[in-house]
C-alpha cells in the first residue's frame, strides 16, 4: 500500500478571501489544515467554527510553535507580508502567499530572497494562471499554433458594489487604502501574470494612465478611488495593454494574444479559449464562414464545460487548488514552485512602475 | 440623558431616533458609516426643533471612532451590524464592532459602564429552530442555535453578538436588554424574506406556504427598542419582536403580486422543499461545492417549519403596535410598486 505524505498546514489571516483557501485545501486529499490564526481571535473563531477547523490561534508564534506547519498560508494584509514570511521561513515552513505580495517591488524581492535563503518553497495565489483557459492557451502558444506573440490585451473588470468593492468602500481605514496603487494594487496581479508569461523584459517601457470613472455611471457615491486604469506596455519583441475598469460593464476578465500566425481569445469568465484563425477561404466566403467557425468553436468549448461540471471539475476557484497541488506536490518531491520567482518579481516590477506614474504622491 | 444610537442612518434606526423623540429623549448622537445617509434624520430633526440631534461619523471596526462616539452616553442602542457580505465582512461588522463598542463603553471615565443601558437589536436568527418540531411556537426561552456552522453566516454573527454582549455583561455589570425581531419590513426596506421564498433566477419559489410570517413594521420595530429598551424593570431580559397581526406568507406574496407587480412563482410543499434540500445537500458535498449549498434541510427546517410565534413578553411591558399590519402592507407595497414604477 502506498502511503501519501499528509502536510500540515495552517492559514494566518481569517478576512474574506481565507474562506476559498480553507475550501480548495479540504479538496486536497494530501493536505490537512491544522489551525487558523489571526490577530483579532473572533476572526480567527469565526473562521475555525465555521469550517470546523480544529484549532484557532491569535498568536502567530504560538501557532507555530505549537502546530509545526509544513505550509502557512497568508492571507493577511500584504502591508504583514514581508515579517511573516520571514517569521514562518525561519520556523521551517513553506509559504502559499496570497496576492498582494507585498505594498513594494523591494518588499518583494526581500521576501522572496528570505524563502530561498531559508530554503524554503513560496509561491503566490496567481489562480486564474491556473484555470484550464489559462492551462490551454500556454499549450497553444507553446505548440506554436499562435506564433510568436505580437500583442497581449488583459482586461480585468470589477465591481465596486460587489462584495469586495463594498468592503473597502465602506471602511477608509481599510488597508486597500493604505496601498501605493490602493485599488489598483489589490487587483493588478491577475491582469500583468497573465502578461508576464508571454512578454519576458525585465525592464518593459510601461505608460500608465489612470482616472475616476464617470460619476453618472457609479452605482454609489462616496468614494474618491481611482477606479479606472489603461496601461501599455512595450517589450523587446511583443507589446501588452493592460486594462482596468470598474465601470464597464459585463464585467469582464479575459485576455487576448495576437500571434504571427493566429490570435487567441481567452475568457475566464465563460471559461472559454477560441481562435481568430487565418482565412483561407476565398472572396465573399471568406467573410461568411468565420462566423461560423467561431461558433462551433464555442459550441465545442461549452461542451468541454459541461463535462468539467460533470465531473466536478468546474468550481470556482478551480484554478487554485491546481496550484495548491503542484505546490504541495513540489514541496514532497522537492522539485521547483508552479511559479517562477522572476515571474513574480516581473509581475511586481510593472506595478511599482504603474503606480509610480498613477500615484506618484504616494511613491514620492 | 445622552443616548447613542449606533446605525442611526439605517431602516430602523431613523425610526428609532423618531420613536425616542416621541417618547422624550432629545439628547440624542447619531453614530453613522454613511454621511449621505444623515438627510433622513434631519428630516427627523427640523420636525422636532426641541431634539438635539449630534452627528457623529466613523465605523465601529475602528477603536478610535467607538471611543468618539460613546463619550457620556448614558444609554446606548445598538442598532449597527452587518447585513450582507461575505462571512468574514458579516463578522467583523457586527461581533467585532461590538466588542470594540463595549470595550470603549468600559474604558471611559464616565459615565461607568455599571450605569449604563445598553439595548443590542439582536434577531430572531439566534433561536435554534431547526432542532424543535415542526409548527413550535417560539419564545424567548426557547434555546438558542448550537450549530450556527449549519445556518447562514448572518445567523452565526448574529448569535456570536448576542453571546459576547451576555458575556461583558456578566464581567462588568451594566444593564442589558436584547431585543430580537422578526422580520422588519416598511417603506425601504427589502422585498421578501427568504421565510417566504427565494428569487432563484427569474422564478420565485414560494417556499412559506400558509406559515405565519413574524412580520415588524419598521415603526412597531423603533417603538419596541425605546419602549423595552428603557422601560426600568427590563434590564437583563430579552423580548421577541414581531406584530399582533401576523399574515401567512401565502397572503403576503398574494398581497405583493396585486399591489406591486405580478412575478412568477412556484410554491413548494415543506416536504418538497425538505426532498430538494436533501438532494440539493447531496449534490454539494459529492461536488465539493460545485455549486453552493443554499439550501440545506437544517435551513430548510430553520426557514419554513411553520413555526408559531408569540410577543406576549413584548406587551407586557406596554409595548403597542402603531401600524397595523393591513395599513404597513399597503404602505409598503405603495413605496415598493413606486420603485418597480421608476425602475
Amino acid at each position: 500500500m502506498i502511503q501519501t505524505m499528509s502536510l500540515k498546514i495552517a492559514i494566518i489571516g481569517c478576512g474574506k478571501i481565507a474562506d476559498a483557501h480553507v475550501e480548495e485545501i479540504r479538496k486536497i486529499p494530501s493536505a490537512q489544515l491544522v489551525a487558523v490564526c489571526d490577530l483579532e481571535p473572533i476572526m480567527a473563531e469565526q473562521l475555525s467554527v465555521r469550517y470546523a477547523v480544529p484549532r484557532w490561534y491569535s498568536n502567530f508564534t504560538r501557532m507555530l510553535d505549537e502546530q509545526k506547519p509544513d505550509v502557512v498560508h497568508i492571507t493577511t494584509p500584504p502591508h504583514s507580508h514581508l515579517a511573516l514570511v520571514r517569521q514562518a521561513v525561519a520556523a521551517g515552513c513553506h509559504i502559499f502567499l496570497e496576492k498582494p505580495v507585498a505594498p513594494h517591488y523591494e518588499d518583494v524581492r526581500n521576501l522572496l530572497a528570505a524563502a530561498g535563503a531559508a530554503d524554503r518553497k513560496l509561491t503566490v495565489n496567481y489562480w486564474p494562471n491556473f484555470e484550464d483557459p489559462a492551462l490551454k492557451l500556454r499549450r497553444l502558444v507553446d505548440s506554436g499554433t499562435i506564433g510568436d506573440v505580437v500583442h497581449l490585451e488583459s482586461f480585468y473588470g470589477y465591481d465596486l458594489a460587489g462584495e469586495y468593492g463594498m468592503a473597502l468602500r465602506r471602511d477608509a481605514h481599510h488597508w486597500v487604502h493604505r496601498l501605493p496603487g490602493k485599488l489598483f494594487q489589490n487587483v493588478l496581479d491577475h491582469v500583468l501574470n497573465k502578461i508576464a508569461l508571454y512578454l519576458p523584459d525585465d525592464n518593459p517601457s510601461i505608460h500608465a494612465v489612470a482616472y475616476r470613472g464617470d460619476s453618472r455611471h457609479q452605482e454609489h457615491e462616496g468614494s474618491r478611488l481611482l477606479d479606472e486604469l489603461r496601461v501599455i506596455i512595450q517589450g523587446e519583441h511583443a507589446t501588452a495593454y493592460a486594462t482596468f475598469s470598474a465601470h464597464a460593464r459585463p464585467i469582464g476578465h479575459s485576455l487576448r494574444v495576437l500571434g504571427t500566425l493566429n490570435t487567441a481569445n481567452v475568457d475566464f469568465m465563460m471559461r472559454t479559449v477560441t481562435l481568430d484563425r487565418k482565412q483561407n477561404f476565398p472572396s465573399a466566403l471568406g467573410r461568411l464562414l468565420p462566423p461560423f467557425l467561431v461558433a462551433k468553436d464555442y459550441f465545442r468549448q461549452g461542451l468541454g464545460n459541461v463535462n468539467r461540471f460533470s465531473h466536478a471539475r468546474f468550481h470556482y476557484f478551480h484554478g487554485m487548488r491546481r496550484l495548491l497541488t503542484e505546490f504541495y506536490d513540489c514541496i514532497e518531491n522537492n522539485s521547483a514552485p508552479p511559479i517562477a520567482n522572476q515571474e513574480i518579481l516581473r509581475v511586481s516590477a510593472m506595478m511599482e512602475a504603474i503606480f509610480q506614474q498613477v500615484y506618484p504622491e504616494v511613491l514620492a | 440623558m445622552k443616548v447613542l444610537v449606533t446605525g442611526a442612518g439605517g431602516f430602523l434606526g431613523v425610526r428609532t431616533v423618531e420613536r425616542l423623540i416621541a417618547h422624550g429623549y432629545v439628547d440624542i448622537r447619531c453614530f453613522l458609516r454613511d454621511p449621505s445617509k444623515t438627510t433622513a434624520l434631519k428630516r427627523v430633526s427640523q420636525s422636532c426643533p426641541s431634539a438635539q440631534l449630534e452627528y457623529c461619523y466613523g465605523n465601529l471596526r475602528s477603536k478610535a471612532d467607538c471611543v468618539n462616539a460613546v463619550e457620556g452616553a448614558a444609554l446606548v442602542i445598538h442598532l449597527a451590524a452587518g447585513l450582507k457580505g461575505s462571512p468574514a465582512e458579516l463578522v467583523a461588522d457586527s461581533v467585532v464592532a461590538s466588542r470594540n463598542l463595549l470595550e470603549a463603553i468600559d474604558a471611559r471615565p464616565s459615565p461607568p459602564i455599571q450605569q449604563t443601558r445598553i439595548v443590542l437589536v439582536s434577531s430572531f436568527g439566534v433561536y435554534g429552530v431547526a432542532s424543535l418540531a415542526r409548527g413550535a411556537r417560539i419564545t424567548e426561552k426557547t434555546p438558542l442555535e448550537t450549530h450556527p456552522e449549519l445556518r447562514d453566516a448572518y445567523s452565526y454573527s448574529k448569535l456570536r453578538q448576542e453571546q459576547l454582549f451576555w458575556e461583558h455583561q456578566q464581567n462588568t455589570g451594566f444593564e442589558l436588554v436584547v431585543l430580537r425581531p422578526g422580520v422588519i419590513y416598511g417603506p425601504g426596506g427589502g422585498t421578501f424574506s427568504n421565510r417566504v421564498g427565494l428569487q432563484i433566477g427569474p422564478v420565485f419559489a414560494f417556499l412559506g406556504g400558509n406559515n405565519v410570517l413574524p412580520l415588524s413594521h419598521v415603526a412597531n420595530c423603533a417603538e419596541a427598542i425605546v419602549v423595552a429598551g428603557t422601560h426600568p424593570d427590563t434590564a437583563g431580559q430579552i423580548f421577541n419582536v414581531h406584530d399582533d397581526d401576523l399574515p401567512t406568507t401565502a397572503k403576503y406574496l398574494h398581497e405583493y403580486k396585486r399591489r406591486v407587480r405580478k412575478i412568477r412563482s412556484i410554491r413548494l410543499p415543506y416536504f418538497v422543499t425538505q426532498t430538494l434540500a436533501t438532494m440539493l445537500e447531496a449534490y454539494h458535498r459529492r461536488s465539493q461545492g460545485q455549486l453552493p449549498a443554499v439550501l440545506t434541510r437544517y435551513k430548510a427546517a430553520a426557514a419554513w417549519a411553520g413555526n408559531k410565534f408569540d410577543n406576549a413578553k413584548l406587551r407586557s411591558t406596554g409595548w403597542r403596535q402603531l401600524v397595523s399590519t393591513a395599513d404597513g402592507m399597503a404602505e409598503t407595497f405603495r413605496s415598493l410598486r413606486l420603485t418597480v414604477t421608476m425602475k
